[in-house]
């Protein structure tokens, strides 16, 4: 009888939730797994306790023999975990600021203790010593459409912080704190060949993979202590009658991850964006940073409005960590995101912007799109990343979108592009790598840089608008789904042809299998332009005129041709802008195909200059120095450098010398 | 009054001393340009007959040059030898030309004479190289206790208060230009002292430097710190006004080599200025104590 009560609680905790909309009229996901948890944060001992309720709905119709959870804390519980045998920066930090998760009590609905049936796994590398993924068999297998309650009562000791969670001194930033389910993939979920758990370990080159979710998080902190989360706040209380804790409940519905913030020196300010409320907290000092702030992010929301579609939570909560937590500085939740601006920083510099910009973006690529992090990392921050580009360049210039100074201007387009066509690695590896397999440090350039150039590049050759369809149509149809590289590259084939007919080919494959499978590089060249006079006889236009001794007048005649080059491997197609001397400009266009390329024209006109892709659209081109050619090179713009640095050095000398 | 009147015949001491000051330009010119103009030869032959050069249009420009790929980065090197190269050359010459600058700023000397200005510049450079060598490395010694040490400090520690390493290195800059006043101070009262000695005695000249500042320190702290504040508003106006100017047309380039290059001379002239205020101040008080 006891027993069947307590399925009968679990039920009415779990399905009501569920069931019953409190932040969002209708479900925006399929909620396989919810959890609802009561945490306590002990700022002494820097520990959280908590107790878990959660479940996963099996959807697949597959007969489960387990469940795999992450533990994701326990990557900083030894230096033999994985994350520390492949980061090196880790291994010297002191045993005492390690961090780990202990599950105390482990039971199923009907209170069997899984405890003897739980061992940690090492699906990625078979490290015995990695303990960030649990697996627990459980007593009945799970059929299809079953639900699996666990009850777990555990706690987290934080790290110093590493990784963006854990304590420094009375600053808390809470990630990876609880035990989450790993996303269980039926046999055609992100094309896998049969069923099962994708619940990698935690790496150093990686982040997230999980199903949306619903979240009931009472959190508990003594009572001076301010608290951001990811979720909406339900109520707030005194938690004991001595006054000195409250506790906060939050909600949060369909987001993949639910981190949180603890700290007393925060400010809180709130904005509006439409429907949507912001919350920033910040430190106290910053103040002048909190418009910068909710500019920056209400830009944001407006460009991927327009877009890409809506952010369909109403309320959203930035951290701008202080300085001894900048270390949890740059991360994403979905709902709550990490910036990192600091004290007086420049008007000119739009670093935070950008940070924040590039955070927010993550609420779509792999908080409502949800890709596979570990995998696909290029889905999220590289597609992300050519999205933070964009707006930060569309806002704050399309030069100087990240730096707008009078002695230096430069747009964050031109950074992305540089970390790749300048990286020593930009030919080792292609994109379809998981995280931890991206060798010689590449795993930040070919998943940040390259996608988000090779991104640009395909935006200069199907163009602006139809990128946007692209990832209106991507959006519609893979929100609040697991979509993989390949549902993204077909929605890509499937707009492209919609809008272009076969302009660009029946299918993109053609782009996707060099730039983003591929690992040569694009580069273009103007080998020569040249103009090869051929003298012609021309009868006199006056013939009539009797008293003109000269029976015709010779007019200079010319065979010009511009001489192309392909350098790279990589063949795109690009456009040719050739200028004559008389003023006229012939705009070719070439498939860039073959090796070498001649244009060549006759007539009375001389070629002055040649430039291949005229609006730099080819933004993977690796050297756009010799893209263009002119027989009258204009040296004005080297006069004035060379004028500036002799006085910059003058005048450096009349400093140093007393 | 004993200030004001430093301030009015150092200036016009420095103005009558404007030929050396056209050497000192010159020198300065032809020792930047020994740097500059390879270099702009260097990146003609990068840049080759490319347009990219159109992106300069609106100063420099990263992608450009970073596009040189391996030339970029000879370029690179070239320039950071070639500072420090001029900073070598430059502080031996200026060394060199100061000793001809402090002897046409004396109270007895008369219409200025580019022969008595070099005599005086080979006759006092080697007591003001060390004197200025000396005075520098002080300044910097002085510069990592201040300002280094400090700001790392305050930066290296995770548990400072937010903005804490800003604000410490905005109160020890402050701090630390309050003591490079003093010791330019002194470094000028040397120098000024040993251009109106026959006898070549570098460490007397610092150790009356020294004295000279304490003794009048006053007088010669407020003189000090009005030329301190004078010199920084003109090298905002400068900075101000240089990198805004992005001529496109070979006119403008010559415009902008005239105003940059008249920019600098009224540098020279102000620092001449203070040269001939110090001495000034340090020959009126001679002067007293000679009463």
């Amino acid at each position: 009888m006891k027993k069947y009560l307590i399925v009968l609680f679990a039920w009415f905790i779990f399905l009501i939730p569920a069931n019953s909309q409190i932040i969002n009229k209708e479900p925006l996901s399929l909620r396989q797994t919810g959890y609802r948890i009561d945490a306590k944060l002990d700022p002494v001992t820097k520990s959280v306790y908590g107790t878990m309720e959660a479940f996963w709905v099996n959807k697949s119709n597959d007969i489960v023999p387990d469940i795999q959870l992450h533990l994701y804390m326990n990557a900083f519980k030894n230096s033999e975990s994985t994350m520390n045998r492949e980061s090196d920066a880790s291994i010297s930090r002191k045993e005492s600021n390690y961090g780990w998760i202990d599950i105390k009590s482990f039971t199923d609905r009907n209170g069997y203790d899984l405890i003897p049936v739980m061992k940690f796994i090492s699906p990625d590398d078979g490290n015995i010593n990695d303990q960030t993924v649990l697996e627990v068999h459980l007593p009945k297998s799970a059929v299809p459409g079953d639900t699996v309650f666990i009850n777990v009562v555990f706690e987290t000791r934080l790290p110093l912080i590493i990784r963006r969670t854990g304590y420094n001194d009375d600053f808390f930033f809470v990630a990876q704190w609880f035990p989450k389910f790993g996303v269980y993939e039926p046999e055609g979920m992100r094309y896998a060949a049969k069923g099962g758990w994708n619940c990698h370990q935690f790496h150093a080159n990686s982040e997230f993979y999980s199903n949306h979710s619903l979240y009931n998080v009472k959190i508990t902190v003594p009572k001076e202590y301010v608290v951001g989360t990811g979720g909406m706040l339900m109520t707030e209380s005194d938690s004991d009658s001595t006054g000195k804790n409250k506790t906060l409940t939050y909600r949060a519905e369909d987001i993949v991850d639910f981190a949180w913030t603890a700290w007393p020196g925060y400010a809180v300010f709130t904005d509006q964006w439409e429907n949507v409320k912001i919350t920033l907290l910040l430190p106290k000092d910053r103040i002048e940073q909190v418009e910068r702030q909710f500019t920056a992010v209400k830009h944001a929301f407006e460009y991927y409005a327009r877009n890409v579609g809506p952010y369909p939570w109403p309320y959203l909560t930035i951290v701008d960590p202080p300085s001894k937590g900048a270390r949890s500085g740059g991360m994403e939740y979905t709902t709550l995101f990490t910036s990192s601006s600091s004290y007086m920083m420049p008007e000119s510099m739009h670093y935070p912007e950008m940070v924040t910009i590039h955070e927010f973006g993550h609420a779509y690529f792999m908080g409502i799109l949800a890709s596979n992090e570990f995998e696909e990392p290029w889905m999220d921050e590289g597609i992300n990343s050519f999205w933070e580009e964009r707006i930060v360049d569309h806002y704050y210039g399309e030069n100087s979108g990240l730096l707008d100074h009078p002695f230096l201007k430069f747009a964050d387009k031109s950074l992305g592009r540089l970390s790749y066509v300048h990286s020593g690695g930009r030919q080792d590896v292609s994109n379809s790598e998981y995280s931890w397999n991206y060798p010689h440090g590449t795993y930040g350039m070919m998943s940040y840089d390259k996608t988000a150039t090779l991104l640009y590049t395909l935006m200069g050759i199907i163009g602006e608008e139809t990128t946007n369809e692209v990832f209106r149509e991507y959006y519609k149809k893979w929100a609040f789904k697991h979509p993989s590289g390949k549902d993204f590259v077909n929605v890509v084939n499937e707009v492209v042809p919609r809008l272009n007919g076969n302009r660009f080919g029946r299918d993109m494959n053609w782009f996707f299998d060099q730039t983003l499978y591929g690992t040569g590089i694009c580069d273009y060249k103007v080998a020569n332009i040249l103009n090869n006079k051929i003298e012609t006889l021309k009868e006199k236009a006056n013939s009539t005129d009797s008293l003109n001794k000269n029976p015709a007048v010779r007019e200079a005649h010319y065979k010009s041709t511009v001489e192309l080059e392909r350098v790279g491997e990589i063949m795109l197609p690009v456009q040719v802008l050739v200028h004559f001397k008389n003023g006229n400009e012939v705009l070719e266009s070439w498939d860039g195909k073959s090796r070498y390329k001649d244009f060549v024209y006759t007539g009375t006109r001389e070629i002055e200059w040649v430039k291949i892709d005229p609006e730099f659209k080819i933004r993977m081109d690796v050297n756009f120095v010799n893209n263009s050619m002119t027989m009258n090179p204009d040296n004005v713009p080297l006069r004035r450098l060379t004028n500036k640095l002799i006085s910059f050095m003058q005048f450096f000398i009349n400093f140093i010398s007393l | 009054m004993k200030i004001l009147t430093s301030l009015k015949t150092g200036m016009l001491r420095s103005m009558k001393s404007w030929k050396g000051i056209v050497i000192a330009w010159l020198c300065s010119f032809l020792l930047a340009s020994l740097v500059a103009i390879p270099m702009k030869s260097a990146l003609k032959a990068g840049f080759g007959n490319s347009m990219i050069t159109e992106k300069l249009a609106d100063g420099f420009n990263v992608e450009a040059f970073a596009d040189l790929g391996a030339s970029f980065r000879s370029l690179r090197s070239y320039f950071s030898s070639g500072l420090f190269m001029i900073m070598i050359i430059g502080f031996l010459v200026n060394s060199f030309l100061s000793g001809g600058l402090f002897n046409s700023l004396k109270g007895i000397s008369g219409t200025f004479s580019s022969s008595e200005f070099f005599r005086a510049s080979v006759k006092n450079f080697w007591s003001f190289f060390v004197i200025s060598l000396i005075i520098s490395m002080i300044i910097l010694l002085m510069a990592i206790l201040i300002i280094v040490l400090p700001v790392s400090i305050a930066s290296q520690s995770e548990s400072s208060p937010d903005g804490g390493a800003f604000k410490t290195a905005i109160i020890v800059t402050s701090f630390f230009l309050l003591v490079l006043t003093l010791l330019l101070l002194v470094a000028d009262y040397a120098r000024a002292w040993q251009a109106s000695n026959d006898n070549n005695a570098c460490f007397k000249a610092i150790g009356f430097g020294f004295r000279q500042t304490f003794r009048t320190f006053f007088s010669s702290y407020t003189l000090m710190l009005i030329l301190f504040v004078v010199q920084g508003l003109y090298g905002w106006l400068v900075l101000s006004i240089l990198p805004g100017m992005k001529p496109v047309k070979e006119g403008g380039i010559l415009i902008l080599f005239l105003i940059s290059q008249l920019f600098f001379f009224i540098k020279i002239l102000l620092k001449t200025w203070r040269y001939g205020s110090v001495t000034m101040l340090m020959e009126l008080d001679n002067s007293k104590k000679a009463i």
